[in-house]
């Protein structure tokens, strides 16, 4: 029996099976003796939520494009299909050809959250890959990859992975593939690759880098061996306009996360609020023209078939040509019966005339991120949006037919009072009186204010990364202050687990000690830590336990500003002296402008050699 | 306006694909044909097309029915069938277009084959010998209501019966259609209740949507 007669004798005993046979529209199957170099591009996680990453499209598009270069899918299945895969010897494969997954040259995961680290470990387990990289052969082949925004501190993964790539993916993954290619025909060894590959740029080979400990646990030195570089910069793209895009995406059968088209308008953010890490690590600002956005857009829609559009960035109103921009997509969108969504919009250059262009497509609810409950905390994450601005948005709004409104903020932010929590329920509660204020607000609707309140988690590479987290019993304390100051029932507050902010901030900070945790935490039974029914927190406690780990050496101690972090040897082009003095201005409640007002010296416009905005 | 009636297959691994998901995939081939489909003229425009019987996800078939509209009334029926060809997915095709003729309620029954995959293969087609020659065959079927107990055995008819390498090999007929819907899988279900032979069901199909007179339904 070949593996798909496998795959399919089970199939109809699971969950929405088409997840697991592949067949999609856009899906791009190459004979695999015409191609040099295959490469498994995995999504530690399901299918669902896999096949709505934006970053995956494109890597996937892109290898694809190389007619020598052979990528294909690979989601984690759920818990009912690992099961019968464990039972039956079916291994982890890849959607395309059904082959599987540890046959191929590379099989690379993207690090998108935290909490997706155990399914890294029980995916190269269910592939039948050494999961250990010191394990796996001395053979050119199976080269296990990270990408994606946690590798800015992979080191809690630094045992699992042979390389690490940092920054933006469009030219170092194919540039490590033509190495790889070059290498194979050699017949290099795995060693000799690795030591050529980590003088490529952006790609960090961890087992080349050693770390010693203080007493005190924080790093003593790091040694590099094997000539490797002290500091692996990220990459970018520097003609942003004209990078790779996707002309197809792989059109689901199954209602995935994001059933759409999205459109990259825009890469980085001009605004440094202080708690963000996309906000730093996506850095210079970049943005495609509006006849690009466009063209990338009417392109997708007419090959795939799908009848919405997202704008992906981090901050869409940001867009120098933001106007001629939508008036051009509008024009589009609407002729063809499109949907035009516009997540990621901010408060404060919210304009009458953008609401009334957003107004023709969507008429969902209203999202704004305010973050703090007061400005004085506003201030000190740097959360350019004061109390006015939000109310006169509110205002706009709510004349123009919206009745409801949700909030997010955050809770356990560096010197937060109890004042900043019960001022986020006046806030909530000053824009509800603000809508009854209305004279001509929209008649018969009950309004609604929903309030979410995440917990902070300080992250690397960030102001705050210096930064302790609140124990969970200071974040319940402060859970159960901001229930108790909301007095109308039209406010609806919603928060996230304390537990899984901590577990997000030990291994968002910490170091390779981390490693044996995963692993363990892993062999217990933990996977899909980012789905709340799967979440074991106890576990991972016993985990941390077992290893001699105190999770409260990573998430609540203050690191101090000349302490080597166990990121410092990977550059992001925002340097640390820079995020230093962030930090202090931050203690002062101090704002710092946004990049297009004044250049604040982060210290990327140097690493790239121009300047941001000319 | 063409109101058309198109057969189409779902086979491979097109099978996989459920009827909730059947919709949104036909949605999105009729967007990238581009073809001059007629729209829904309601609060949500939507382009019109409705499927005559669901299949049952993991039943392939190529004989599927599907109604939608063409507002050009002079475009060629061939070149409608080659435009929805080029962007069906992998499994998936239209064998034939032509006018709407009957209504959806003629339909009174559908024809189904599968195999019964077994090691004793004399055993399973013996069981299945004696299970029609039984005078009832009841089982129990979901209702709106709730569970209710049904004889097939009047409305079953069997095409075919006959042992194959490996697995007993069955062609029947069920009611289908407004009133009554019978899946194969209810007549295998009271088969193993009488059968202790394990079998498997296997390469299921749905072969044809007909009229109460065996007339394939056009």
């Amino acid at each position: 029996m070949n593996l798909k007669e496998k795959i399919e004798k089970y199939l109809m005993d699971v969950q929405k099976p088409s997840r697991y046979i592949g067949g999609e529209v856009g899906s791009i199957v190459k004979d695999k003796n015409s191609v040099d170099v295959s490469f498994a591009f995995c999504f530690p996680d399901t299918y669902d939520i896999g096949m709505s990453h934006i970053g995956m499209k494109i890597l996937y598009s892109l290898k694809n494009a190389r007619e020598n270069f052979r990528c294909e899918r690979c989601y984690a299945p759920d818990v009912d299909f690992e099961k019968i895969m464990r039972e039956n010897d079916i291994p982890l494969y890849s959607l395309e050809s059904l082959e599987p997954v540890r046959d191929f040259d590379f099989i690379g995961f993207t690090m998108q959250y935290e909490l997706s680290y155990t399914n890294v470990l029980n995916m190269l387990d269910l592939a039948g890959i050494p999961i250990f990289a010191k394990d796996r052969t001395a053979e050119l082949t199976q080269i296990v990859v990270a990408g994606g925004p946690c590798v800015c501190n992979p080191e809690p993964l630094a045992d699992f992975f042979d390389i690490f790539i940092l920054g933006e993916g469009e030219e170092v993954n194919l540039e490590l593939m033509d190495l790889f290619n070059e290498m194979k025909k050699q017949g290099a060894s795995r060693l000799e690759f690795l030591r050529k590959a980590a003088q490529i740029e952006g790609i960090y080979v961890p087992q080349f880098y050693n770390f010693d400990y203080k007493e005190d646990g924080t790093i003593e030195k790091m040694t590099v061996s094997e000539n490797a570089p002290e500091k692996i910069t990220k990459r970018i793209i520097k003609d942003f306009d004209n990078v790779f895009y996707p002309e197809n995406f792989v059109v689901p059968f199954t209602e995935i996360v994001h059933d759409r088209v999205s459109v990259e308008v825009l890469r980085g953010c001009i605004r440094g609020c202080r708690f963000c890490q996309a906000g730093f690590i996506y850095r210079p600002f970049r943005e495609k023209s509006p006849d690009t956005i466009y063209k990338e857009t009417k392109c997708l829609c007419e090959n795939t078939g799908y009848d919405e559009v997202s704008l992906a960035s981090l901050s869409t109103s940001d867009h120098s040509q933001i106007d001629e921009m939508l008036t051009k997509l509008i024009d589009y969108t609407a002729g063809e019966r499109i949907n035009l969504s516009l997540p990621s919009l901010r408060v404060d250059n919210f304009t009458e005339e953008l609401l009334e262009k957003i107004k023709k497509v969507r008429k969902s609810g209203l999202t704004f991120a305010a973050e703090g409950g007061t400005q004085r905390l506003r201030d000190v994450i740097n959360k350019n949006v004061t109390e006015e601005e939000i109310m006169s948005t509110c205002k706009i709004a709510f004349e123009g037919g919206y009745s409801s409104v949700k909030l997010y903020f955050m809770m356990g932010l560096p010197t937060e009072t109890d004042e900043d929590i019960v001022g986020i329920a006046e806030l909530a509660q000053r824009i509800l009186d603000l809508y009854y204020s209305i004279e001509n607000r929209p008649k018969g609707r009950s309004p609604q204010i929903s309030v979410s309140c995440a917990t902070f988690v300080p992250k690397p590479f960030t102001p705050f990364q210096f930064e302790p987290q609140d124990t969970r019993e200071e974040i319940e304390r402060k859970q159960k202050l901001l229930l108790d100051s909301v007095k109308s029932k039209k406010i609806k507050v919603s928060y996230h687990d304390a537990d899984v902010s901590r577990l997000e901030a030990v291994l968002a900070k910490g170091d390779r000690r981390l490693c044996n945790v995963v692993y363990t935490a892993w062999k217990m039974g933990c996977k899909f830590d980012s789905w709340s029914e799967h979440f074991k927190f106890d576990v991972w406690l016993e985990a941390f336990e077992k290893c001699g780990v105190d999770p409260a050496y990573y998430a609540n101690r203050r690191a101090e500003y000349d302490e080597i972090l166990p990121w410092d040897h990977l550059d992001y082009m925002v340097s640390k002296e820079f995020f230093i003095r962030e930090n202090k201005t931050a203690h002062n409640a101090v704002t710092t402008p946004h990049c297009r007002q004044k250049c604040s010296g982060c210290g990327v416009n140097k690493a790239v050699g121009r300047e941001c905005f000319c | 306006m063409l109101r058309l009636r198109a057969t189409f297959k779902k086979t491979g691994r097109a099978k996989y694909i459920s009827h909730l998901d059947l919709n949104r995939c036909m949605l999105r081939i009729f967007r990238r044909s581009k073809l001059p489909v007629w729209y829904t003229e309601g609060f949500n425009p939507h382009p019109y097309y409705s499927f005559a019987l669901a299949l049952s996800l993991g039943f392939e078939s190529d004989c599927e029915i599907m109604d939608f509209n063409i507002t050009d009334d002079n475009m060629p029926l061939s070149v409608i069938k080659d435009r929805l060809n080029e962007v069906m997915p992998e499994g998936m095709g239209i064998v034939d277009i032509a006018p709407q003729k009957n209504k959806i309620t003629v339909i009174a029954k559908a024809e189904y084959e599968f195999d019964l995959k077994a090691d004793d293969v004399q055993g399973v087609y013996d069981a299945v010998e004696k299970l029609l020659a039984a005078d009832e065959i009841l089982i129990e079927k979901k209702t709106k209501k709730g569970i209710k107990t049904v004889d097939l055995k009047p409305d079953t008819e069997i095409v075919s019966l006959e042992k194959t390498e490996g697995a007993v090999h069955m062609v029947m007929r069920l009611p289908a259609g407004t009133r009554t819907n019978y899946n194969p899988t209810l007549f295998v279900e009271a088969l193993r209740k009488s059968c202790e032979i394990p079998f498997e069901m296997a390469n299921i199909r749905r072969t044809g949507i007909l009229c109460e007179n065996n007339e394939k339904f056009s």
